[in-house]
């Protein structure tokens, strides 16, 4: 008899143990930014967003109705492209808008909330207070057009429609947002163009509370990557080497820089134009408060300012995940290993690298991932989700990703421009995108950051009947 | 203006191109020096009663003074076999790919000439290392290797003494010449359309004589009762080599990129490169018992590829094209067993079997060289009278089955499995 107890007991342990160690990804939700939306080539388009991380880490699980808020070509901007790559025998690219139409929603009548809750632009801030409202971009009003399109009712943030989709897992990289505006702009601020550490922590902090208590959810934490060291920040020498007189380096409104200094992509087409040249007017450093213009120009002591930043986001975003017991996926390791070369992401003898252009892992914006990118992410995801919780999510098939091509190929005939590096336009477009949140400075300051109306179950809106 | 660190991708390409051609492995070494050893897995080192002793054993041909002048020539018809299936994330989960057929044909010319009944004086020439590997044409490893050729040829030349009636010793100087060619595709992001793509054919191919110098020696020892002991050691070598590289440009449909490719690589021009390859030692040591019918011979021997530690390949013209790999392999074991019966005046048979371990961590197991731990079955026959002698051996080489275990270190994962089959024949003449 207790042979036979002992064994139906070894046989219910043996049934359990593999049910135990697996992750349910059944109704997968992430949460996030732009990253996380897919975003590529400073452009929210259907034929990348099928290409995110979350949307690759939920087809790796087998998971097929992974809804998200598609956008038609050419998307919202409407995408970059590469216009050309040499002039006058030298490296100098031309990046351009593909025209100037954008794409338009088709997936906005979906009747549940989408699974990608990622939304553009948007900061942790955002992420918890901010609402959007479809009727908002049916009239044409173009302003939170990405709020718009992801969370649609006018009612719930995408902290509360992840609680009322009741997911059983979920991913968060939010806070990129929270510093980018400051690199972008040349000017990292505290309280102005960047969120300050400690309202980071409180917010996450409260964040993650609301959905390790509303939702049942496993939940792993993404960190935020360094902002100094993406295409956009290290593609621009800070000198030209001009015949006759030799390395010149480029003349700021504060002054020359040097080799410690950053040009961001932005600086690239004003440079085209004479500035920072010997003779020419100087590159604008700096924001303009009363303007708007953005700088061009990271100086040493500003990339350490915007580092120490993320830093201090990350110890915060740690600092939650050890509270509540949730994995913290170091995505700032894997980005700083490539900038690095630590990490050399080698596929059949064919290495991948951060360069701009040529290293297959950046789009033509310089700041996010293309749909190589994306699944180099999602492939290390996918390693980190099945060493935290035993699963066995099968990696991504790079060779399938590598050979596919993007999305005109094969090949639409490029328009011409003129613009050199990013053409002014374009970094236009990028910098209406991802502004420095200004606005949101004396915002994220009012007292009760999180709404006392919101303490425990959203019952606002109802859990979508999935198809 | 653009670009710090500009073309670092390309160089990173570049340098990959010939770092990991030049893989040796038990796969590149070849024990294929007679017909007669052939059948019986070459368990030759304590037996030492042929010409391809001197292979095994240069002692043996101490033993062959009343033989006469003695010349033996054959070769072995070699057909690699070699199928891999693919792991996700490269080259994904399910793709399969076989070599393409391909026959070799190393042969071995030995001449032993007695000076009087104690002092035989002998030459020989064989090819100790040697392998083709080629895949088909949409192989998906092309960026690593295409297509390879490489054979080690030994032209040496040893004394055998022989002490007293029981015991001999043999010493040689060997003259290695290397000749290897590769080929590979390079394959890059095509930053129009974000799509890896073949930018380059690179070849390399050895030029001039590029040798180097080893010896062996061995003792055989007549125990008595039938048995003999027989131990011999084969010294590592080190080929300084010298050879060209060339980059054959393949447009990508976008000119401005082929023209930067343009910039960067030296499309159509012999690039002189330089390389280092080091050749491991090989002992081993064997005991047979033989009678009038039967001769039973087992042996075990241990290459020393751990002499096999760092690849540096230097172009001297494109510095920044030179690069030192990290290979790292570890000594490798082998054990035979092979039995003779001699079942007439004129007719022999043997079989033997053997065991080889492989010296290749997985990390570099690639398309190029992807060798494992071998088994191989074989048996063969001969026919002889007093002046001739012919062998014929039919053996059954095993590649067992190897995964990368996701640790290549080209980014080329899944199983490898081989197998071939090789036909030894050799004819001996005695004048």
């Amino acid at each position: 008899m207790k042979k036979t107890v002992f064994a139906i007991s070894l046989v219910a342990l043996l049934a359990v143990a593999p049910a135990m160690a697996q992750v349910d990804l059944s109704n997968y939700v992430a949460l996030g930014d732009s990253m996380t939306a897919g975003l590529a080539s400073a452009s929210m388009m259907d034929w990348y967003q099928d290409r995110s991380y979350p949307a690759v880490l939920a087809l790796q699980a087998g998971v097929s109705d992974f809804e998200q808020p598609y956008i038609s070509e050419p998307g919202i901007g409407p995408i970059f492209e590469l216009v050309s790559l040499l002039q006058d025998g030298e490296l100098r690219p031309v990046i351009a808008p593909v025209g100037l139409v954008p794409g338009l929603p088709t997936n906005a009548e979906y009747p549940g909330i989408y699974n990608n809750l990622g939304i553009p632009t948007a900061t942790l801030y955002d992420m918890i207070f901010q609402t959007g409202d479809i009727n908002n971009l049916l009239q044409g009003n173009f302003d939170t057009v990405f709020f718009d399109i992801v969370l649609r009712n006018g009612i719930n943030t995408a902290l509360e429609q992840a609680i009322g989709l009741q997911p059983t897992f979920m991913t968060i990289w939010i806070g990129s947002n929270d510093v980018l505006g400051a690199a972008l702009a040349g000017t990292p601020i505290d309280g102005i163009t960047m969120t300050p550490v400690e309202f980071f922590g409180g917010l996450y902090g409260n964040a993650v509370g609301a959905l390790a208590t509303n939702t049942t959810a496993d939940i792993v934490l993404i960190n935020v990557p360094y902002v100094t060291e993406i295409p956009f920040t290290t593609s621009v020498d800070p000198f030209v080497d001009i015949p006759d007189i030799g390395r010149w380096y480029l003349m700021a409104d504060t002054g020359p820089l040097t080799d410690d200094d950053f040009v961001t992509l932005g600086g690239g087409a004003l440079i085209a134009q004479g500035y920072g040249l010997p003779g020419g007017p100087p590159l604008p450093d700096n924001l303009n408060l009363f303007t708007g213009e953005p700088g061009v120009v990271l100086r040493a002591a500003e990339v350490d300012i915007l580092n120490a930043q993320v830093d201090g986001y990350n110890a915060a975003i740690e600092a939650t995940a050890s509270a509540f017991g949730y994995p913290v996926f170091d995505v700032n390791a894997f980005f700083a290993g490539l900038s690095s070369g630590a990490y050399v992401p080698t596929y059949g003898g064919t290495t991948l690298s951060i360069q701009f252009l040529l290293g297959g892992i950046f789009s033509y914006d310089g700041i996010h991932p293309q749909h190589i990118g994306y699944a180099l992410l999602a492939d290390e995801l996918i390693q980190f989700i099945n060493a935290e919780y035993g699963s066995e999510i099968p990696r991504v098939d790079m060779a399938e990703v590598l050979f596919e091509g993007d999305w005109q190929s094969p090949g639409v005939s490029p328009t011409k421009a003129q613009q050199t590096i990013m053409s002014a336009e374009a970094f236009q477009r990028l910098y209406e995108l991802f502004p420095p949140k200004l606005d949101q400075a004396p915002r994220i300051r009012r007292p009760g950051a999180i709404r006392p109306e919101y303490s425990g179950r959203d019952n606002r809106i109802k859990p979508a009947t999935r198809p | 203006m653009i670009a710090k660190n500009r073309g670092r991708a390309l160089l990173v390409a570049a340098m990959v191109l010939v770092a990991p051609a030049l893989g040796w492995g038990s796969g590149f070494a070849l024990f294929e020096v007679g017909g007669r050893s052939g059948g019986m897995a070459g368990v030759m080192t304590a037996v030492g009663d042929d010409l391809s002793t001197l292979f095994w054993n240069p002692a043996g041909m101490a033993f062959q003074t009343d033989d006469g002048i003695q010349l033996m020539f054959g070769v072995t018809l070699i057909q690699p076999e070699q199928d891999f299936v693919g792991m996700s994330p490269y080259p994904g989960t399910g793709y399969r790919a076989s070599q393409v057929e391909q026959t070799f044909f190393p042969p071995h010319i030995f001449l032993g000439i007695p000076v009087n009944d104690r002092l035989e004086l002998s030459f020989a020439f064989y090819t100790p290392f040697g392998l083709g590997t080629g895949w088909e044409d949409d192989f998906r490893g092309n960026y690593i290797a295409k297509k390879t050729d490489l054979m080690v040829f030994d032209l040496g030349v040893s004394m055998a003494y022989k002490i007293s009636e029981n015991f001999a010793f043999g010493i040689g100087v060997d003259y290695m010449v290397a000749q290897i060619e590769l080929a590979r595709d390079i394959g890059l992001i095509n930053p129009y359309d974000q799509r890896l793509t073949s930018v380059a054919e690179a070849s390399l191919k050895g030029d001039g004589i590029n040798s180097a110098w080893a010896w062996n020696a061995g003792i055989l020892w007549k125990m008595g009762s039938g048995f003999s002991f027989g131990a011999s050691y084969r010294s590592e070598f080190t080929v300084n080599g010298g050879g060209k590289a060339t980059f054959t440009q393949i447009p990508t449909g976008y000119a401005d990129f082929d023209g930067l490719l343009n910039t960067f690589f030296p499309f159509d021009e012999k690039v002189p490169i330089e390389a280092t390859i080091s050749f491991p030692n090989f002992w081993n040591v064997g005991l047979a018992w033989q009678n009038e019918k039967w001769t039973v011979s087992g042996q075990y021997g241990v290459m020393g590829w751990s002499a096999y530690e760092t690849l540096p390949i230097i172009f001297p013209e494109n510095p920044e094209f030179s690069s030192v790999r990290e290979e790292n392999w570890d000594d490798a074991a082998q054990w035979r067993v092979g039995v003779e019966f001699r079942a007439s005046q004129h007719w022999d048979l043997r079989v033997g079997y053997l065991e080889d371990e492989t010296p290749q961590p997985a990390e570099g197991m690639s398309p190029l060289l992807a060798d494992s731990d071998r088994e191989a079955y074989m048996g063969g026959l001969s026919y002889h009278t007093d002046r001739f002698r012919f062998d014929i051996a039919y053996e059954q080489v095993n590649l067992l089955e190897r995964s990368t275990d996701g640790l290549n270190e080209e980014g080329f994962e899944g199983t490898y499995e081989g197998k071939s089959p090789l036909l030894h024949m050799s004819i001996t003449l005695k004048f």
